[in-house]
């Protein structure tokens, strides 16, 4: 009898062990280009648009700070498609008023429209240059509002913990030379937000750093609503929050436009 | 005390050669530990306030102090696709070389600017697409030409020049990092002509090989002092010994420095050949020695009685020596009072060697080894010699009104010299003019803004207060009148880039090339720069509130008197139209290298200074009389003020190198007329006849001065072929300071004695 009892707990112990492989493997099944794809879309496109009031700390070596207070509205016109932003700035006071606009088009480099209150003028702004810095921030325009996944060649390095959740960690090499040569993503297996990201120089040295602080349930949505982004080689670093974040508000596509660059949607910034 | 110290040597020649040995092997233990600092900035210490404050502002404008310029110049102009191609190619290349600060190299292929196009602008770095054809490469050159901020930085006014400027991390070598650009661009190859410059490479370039020389020359003046020994002693033991000493008191030295844990600094590597110089006074124990054994015929007796009558000029001339070093360490700067302190424990080795050492040497040499030497000298050069210093002796003393006449002349011919001397320092001078470092920062100073750089940093306590338009048209206007400097080739500040963006933003019209009248206006358009250029273009001329701004100073010379210039200029513009609200701060490499100049310098003057009060009141004592002190002191004097006066008439730079030359002349000066007077005072103690017994010592004692003053000229005058120009300068000045100071106290010094031979009493102690 007892033999028998001890078979059938190593049966059990193999069949929960098949299981569990298993279940490891349906997550393994995931290819590293479908992980990186899933975190983009979920990370950049989370919602239909959404409407944020950002705080931006700039912070220099000797700990000296800047302000960017500003509203940003994001309207999506395709799952990992196009997308439209609108930035209205409040803070610092002398550029009260100022507002940006970008049109992200996927297949083609972006559209940009300054708005320049004190001289009242609207220019547009072709800038091919997606890794030149966000309104002098750590964070490029292209942290910012995502890069395509199909840009860099993805290999899943392995699986481990990273303040207790699951993480993919993935390494993505570009594959036309850019700012830097490497970037190493620790994304949760749960929710496919990414929780770090460590940035490679030229010199294949670590020099930047992203870092996901505090996630909230907006509305359903798991959001990143404080985040750093960290330059480790100059010392200086970018400390964010969303407020205020709502999600499926139902952005018109009229805001978008010149004319409301010039004269802000007050509803929409307040 | 010191009779028992020779006693001992002469009874135990063995066990005291034996117990040498022991200790030389004991410090030269230390030497795997050497630690090597080429870097002359660290003459100055971490805190002191240059440095600090440097820092301070490297800090608040993300700046870089060590930058290296790499010029590129095409004889056909620049601006074609593949001089272009190859501007992209070197940068992506330098970008990879670690110990570059990559994110702040700029260079064509990196920095943005912002373009005028019909719908809008355009932000890019300048070189993002290579311009192929005949109108992109029009419209790259009217880019350029239509920013003053890149004319004089990245395109020289006709064309043919751009450059890169590679910021370095503090603890990177320069020289290093400049030998792998060279090999980058030698590889990408001509037409193109490369030049390499900056002060790191300088700076690294000149520790490195002064490292080298030292390494190449010590052994060869060695070599060739120990041939003109030979060719004076005869006697190969003698040769050895000799050289012994200087080498024990060098291992001595250097392993007592390194074991203790100090680096060995371009300051310290100069302690083997200051050590050979000083233990040529051991010179004067051989001479000794070979008169007494010519007399007496006995070993031992000969040994015992050159040590009786030669143990107190040496003890005193060794002693004065080294207070004479350590006094050194009165400075401020480290590695100079480090340098003092160790040669002074070198001296005293030398010292200890004479009493035990040489001796012992001397007493285990075959006396028959001797005579034949002896026989040798004799025959040889010996009476043409002695015969010629006698006749000296006596024409010093019957022409004495003369030489004094002359020497007085001299001196106030000097005097005049020394006050149109100018201190400076120029460490690209310190190449020769046909080096590699010498013709690139001479070609980049020509084509672009300069390559030394100077900040002058306008510090207010309003946050925003830059944003001003007042503000800003006074640092434009400060701008214009720092530039009226014709050493000063561009400066660049926040309102230049104000000033570009209202322009651009304005379909591009010159007209716009104003400041903003407003706060806001001005606002925004650093704001837009934010939001479109490197964050560090604009970090590095206004810090993060906005109450700093900083204006760039490229400079053509890396003279420290420019610096000073434009302090005064920036002082008197500030004074005739204040800005109560704020000041001006210099800062930079420039003025980094105008302090060092300043306090380095200074600083070494006045321990030196130190040092001959120092050397007088010892000399004094010795004598235990003022006159007799003065007197002894006299060589000295003259040898210094004449040098000095020489070098203000040549209108040679009172820089490093010379200053260092000064100390040295402190060992030996005074070691000849201190063992002048001490025999002198011997002879004439033994027989008072004043005139024979100057005769004698200009005969006897005088040879070993001429012996040494011959050996050290002929091992510094290799020095003349070497490929730095301070050690050219050391080899020059060397054989002026022997010929000079043995000529004062041999010609010069019995003048005065039997001048003054009534105020001069002859009959105390010694």
């Amino acid at each position: 009898m007892k033999n028998i009892k001890i078979l059938i707990m190593i049966l059990a112990l193999g069949v929960l062990g098949m299981i569990w492989t298993k279940a490891s493997n349906s997550s393994d099944a995931l290819t590293p280009e479908e992980i990186v794809r899933a975190c983009y879309t979920h990370f950049y496109y989370a919602g239909n648009d959404m409407k944020a009031r950002i705080l931006m700390k700039l912070v220099d070596k000797g700990g000296q700070e800047r302000i960017r207070d500003l509203t940003m509205l994001r309207k999506n016109y395709a799952e990992g498609g196009d997308q439209k932003y609108f930035m209205y700035f409040h803070k610092p006071a002398d550029v009260k008023d100022t507002t940006f606009m970008v049109y992200k088009y996927i297949n083609k480099d972006d559209d940009r429209w300054l708005f320049i209150p004190a001289i009242n003028l609207v220019k547009r702004i072709a800038a091919n240059d997606k890794y030149s810095s966000f309104v002098g921030s750590d964070f490029t325009y292209e942290d910012v509002s995502g890069r395509k996944p199909d840009e860099d060649n993805h290999t899943l390095l392995r699986k481990e913990q990273l303040n207790g959740k699951n993480c993919f960690v993935v390494e993505s090499i570009p594959k036309a030379p850019l700012e830097y040569t490497k970037r190493i993503s620790w994304i949760d297996e749960t929710n496919f937000l990414p929780l770090k990201e460590e940035f490679y120089d030229k010199q294949n040295e670590f020099y930047r750093e992203f870092q996901a602080q505090e996630l909230k349930d907006i509305n359903g949505i798991l959001t990143i609503t404080r985040r750093v982004m960290k330059n480790i080689k100059t010392g200086h670093r970018t400390e964010v929050a969303f407020q205020e974040v709502e999600y499926n508000v139902g952005i018109g596509d009229d805001i978008f436009s010149e004319r409301y660059l010039r004269r802000p949607p007050l509803e929409w910034i307040r | 005390m010191i009779k028992r110290i020779f006693g001992f040597s002469v009874e135990h020649p063995k066990l005291i050669i034996l117990l040498t040995l022991i200790g030389t092997c004991f410090f030269l233990w230390q030497f795997p530990k050497i630690k090597i600092d080429t870097d002359p900035k660290h003459m100055l210490p971490t805190t002191s306030p240059v440095r600090v404050y440097n820092d301070e502002v490297d800090r608040l404008f993300s700046l870089h102090t060590d930058t290296i310029v790499l010029g590129i110049s095409n004889k056909e102009g620049i601006i074609n696709t593949n001089t272009l191609k190859k501007i992209a190619l070197i940068t992506q290349s330098v970008l990879k070389v670690k110990g570059v600060i990559t994110q702040d190299v700029l260079s064509l292929s990196t920095v943005n600017d912002v373009i005028v196009k019909e719908d809008g602008l355009e932000v890019r770095p300048l070189l993002d697409k290579i311009p192929e054809t005949k109108d992109e490469l029009g419209i790259m050159r009217k880019v350029l030409y239509d920013n003053p901020m890149l004319v004089d930085r990245f395109i020289s006014k006709d064309g043919k020049t751009t450059a890169i400027y590679i910021p370095i991390e503090p603890t990177a070598n320069g020289k290093a990092i400049a030998d792998l650009i060279r090999k980058i661009v030698k590889e990408v190859g001509p037409p193109e002509a490369y030049h390499l410059a900056g002060d790191p490479i300088a700076r690294d370039t000149f520790g490195a090989q002064m490292f080298m020389q030292m390494g190449l020359f010590s052994p060869i003046s060695g070599m060739i002092m120990c041939i003109a020994l030979f060719l004076m002693f005869r006697n190969f033991t003698l040769v050895f010994t000799n050289m012994g000493v200087a080498m024990i008191s060098i291992f001595w030295s250097l392993g007592l420095l390194i074991g203790m844990g100090f680096p060995v600094h371009i300051m310290s590597s100069m302690m083997p050949v200051f050590l050979m110089a000083i233990s040529t006074d051991t010179v004067h124990i051989f001479n000794e020695f070979y008169f007494r054994f010519r007399e007496v015929k006995d070993k031992r007796r000969a040994v015992l009685e050159t040590m009786n009558s030669i143990a107190s000029p040496v003890f005193y001339s060794d002693l004065t020596t080294a207070v004479g070093f350590a006094s050194l360490a009165t400075g401020a700067i480290v590695p100079v009072k480090v340098f003092g302190l160790f040669v002074a424990f070198g001296t005293f080795v030398i010292l200890l060697m004479s009493y035990t050492f040489v001796p012992a040497i001397l007493m285990v040499m075959k006396e028959s080894a001797i005579q034949k030497a002896l026989k040798r000298e004799d025959t040889k050069q010996d009476k043409v010699q002695a015969g010629w210093l006698v006749k000296l002796g006596s024409l010093s003393l019957s022409k004495r009104s003369a030489i004094l006449k002359i020497n007085l002349i001299l001196i106030v011919f000097s005097v005049i010299g020394i006050s149109r001397i100018h201190v400076n320092n120029n460490m690209v001078s310190w190449f020769k003019a046909k080096s590699e470092i010498r013709r690139s920062d001479k070609i980049l100073n020509k084509e672009l803004g300069g390559t030394s750089l100077a900040y002058f940093v306008l510090d207010s306590d309003k946050d925003d207060f830059i944003k001003e338009p007042s503000t800003l048209r006074y640092i434009e206007a400060l701008q214009r009148q720092l530039e009226q400097n014709p050493l000063v080739g561009k400066t660049t500040s926040v309102a230049d880039y104000v000033k570009h963006i209202n322009r651009v933003l304005h379909q591009n019209d010159p007209k716009f090339e104003v400041i903003p009248e407003s706060k806001d206006e001005i606002a925004q358009y650093l704001f837009l720069m934010e939001m479109s250029a490197r964050p560090n273009d604009l970090n590095n001329v206004v810090d993060y509130p906005f109450k700093r701004a900083n204006i760039w100073v490229q400079l053509k010379s890396w003279d420290a008197g420019v610096m000073h210039k434009l302090i005064q200029a920036v002082q008197k513009y500030t004074l005739n139209h204040p800005l109560p609200e704020a000041k001006f701060k210099p800062a930079g490499i420039a003025y980094f290298n105008m302090v060092w100049n300043d306090e380095v310098l200074w600083g070494m003057i006045s321990s030196f200074l130190a040092s001959l009060v120092l050397v007088l009141g010892l000399l004094i004592f010795e004598y235990r009389s003022l006159k007799w002190g003065i007197l002894s002191f006299i060589p000295l004097l003259t040898t210094i003020v004449i040098i000095y006066g020489m070098v203000g008439w040549i209108g040679k730079d009172f820089d490093m190198p010379i200053s260092v030359l000064s100390t040295l002349s402190l060992g030996m000066a005074i070691d000849f007329a201190i063992h002048f007077v001490s025999r002198f005072k011997q002879r004439y103690k033994e027989a008072p006849n004043l005139e024979e017994a100057l005769v004698w010592t200009v005969g006897r004692p005088g040879k070993g001065i001429m012996r040494n003053a011959i050996l050290f000229a002929l091992g510094f005058a290799v020095m003349m072929f070497a490929s730095l120009t301070p050690y050219i300068t050391v080899g020059i000045f060397m054989a002026l300071i022997m010929a000079l100071s043995s000529i004062a106290t041999l010609i010069y010094l019995p003048a005065l004695i039997v001048n003054f031979k009534k105020s001069l009493s002859f009959n105390e102690r010694k």
